[in-house]
């Protein structure tokens, strides 16, 4: 198996413990990541989301390739930072692969941020082999995304099954299915 | 498609859209090196290094933990000088206590996480703020500050399950004096 570069990488780590931001950042830096930022909740998220865009330079990146933000935080939490990426039209990449960090580990939580479109998840308390995973996971194992009138986000069928005969509760056939290349 | 003219056509939705994004991301880190159909990973050296880096961190934790424990010491406190305002230090020894159950574990302290979480969930409802709450949060706190302040790594050997079963039994008590309230 190659091994990747991640030096041409720009993350941006979301999480209001200076602490956790410092591990964070530090882990990705040394498995390779080239530019790591770090801001304190959600809304500052957004801040530095729209300074990307209007001023990259200032920004210290030209665009934000992954973002790593923790769930539970004040005033602005992960979810609503999520929802912002996903679905504001001032978002600057409603694509962009999204890991929410969290100690919410029961399946109700992770059904909710998998609703609101996470790319994946990362439960505390994690390891570096944790963080490498989903860094490999949003790389090597990238989802086309899915619109409907109730979703937007990465496909939530990671694996491909056949459906059986009977089960399919989907109410599109391929006749209003659009396929679009991004 | 650009990514712009994509996200102006996702306003409008026939009934499904699709959209298959091209890997930039896989491009970036292999050069182009690695095939649609291969996988690429990280190299040993680089998780090493993470891993170094990560544990110098949590040579430092008992440290910063310290303060968190501190923090809930005097939110303890004003729980018992001013019980009209308790149910939002109730609240907020339950926000700390979500932060101490993920930070604990990823530091070599499972013992912190054991703790948080259960303090996490027995302040879950903070309109509840009984006396036998406040009880319980103070043998939480008191069996944190054992942990950090004993270096009390990993599970703990027997000082951890002590610890533990102390706090199993200030749960058991809490609760059967809340069942005869």
């Amino acid at each position: 198996m190659a091994d990747y570069d991640f030096g041409l990488f720009s993350c941006l780590v979301v999480d209001d413990s200076s602490y956790m931001r410092t591990l964070m950042s530090a882990s990705l830096r040394a498995i390779g990541v080239g530019n790591v930022k770090t801001v304190d909740d959600g809304g500052q998220g957004i801040d530095f989301l729209q300074l990307v865009t209007s001023d990259p330079m200032k920004a210290g990146m030209q665009n934000v390739d992954i973002i790593f933000s923790n769930w539970q935080m004040s005033p602005v939490d992960g979810m609503m930072l999520l929802r912002w990426v996903r679905r504001h039209k001032e978002s600057p990449n409603r694509f962009i692969p999204f890991v929410m960090v969290t100690g919410y580990a029961d399946r109700e939580k992770v059904r909710e941020a998998r609703a609101m479109g996470a790319t994946e998840m990362l439960a505390k308390p994690f390891s570096v082999v944790n963080l490498g995973q989903r860094l490999l996971q949003v790389v090597n194992r990238p989802r086309k995304f899915v619109h409907t009138n109730k979703y937007f986000g990465p496909d939530r069928r990671r694996n491909q099954k056949e459906i059986p005969p009977g089960k399919d509760r989907r109410k599109n056939d391929e006749r209003n299915i659009e396929v679009v290349h991004v | 498609m650009s990514n712009a003219e994509a996200q102006g056509k996702a306003e409008k939705v026939p009934g499904v859209r699709f959209y298959i994004i091209r890997n930039i991301l896989k491009d970036k880190a292999s050069g182009g090196g690695v095939g649609p159909g291969d996988k690429g990973g990280i190299p040993i050296e680089a998780i090493q290094a993470a891993e170094a880096e990560f544990n110098k961190m949590a040579e430092d934790y008992p440290d910063w933990v310290q303060s968190l424990i501190d923090e809930l010491s005097e939110n303890y406190r004003r729980c018992i000088d001013t019980p009209e305002t308790r149910h939002e230090n109730v609240a907020t020894i339950h926000d700390i206590a979500h932060d101490m159950k993920g930070q604990g574990g990823t530091f070599g302290y499972p013992l912190i996480t054991n703790f948080g979480e259960s303090l996490y969930k027995c302040t879950h409802k903070s309109e509840e703020c009984s006396d036998n709450l406040v009880g319980l949060i103070k043998a939480h706190v008191d069996g944190m500050k054992a942990v950090i302040n004993g270096r009390v790594a990993g599970d703990g050997g027997e000082i951890g399950q002590e610890l533990l079963a102390s706090l199993e039994k200030a749960i058991e008590k809490y609760s059967a004096d809340d069942d005869q309230d």
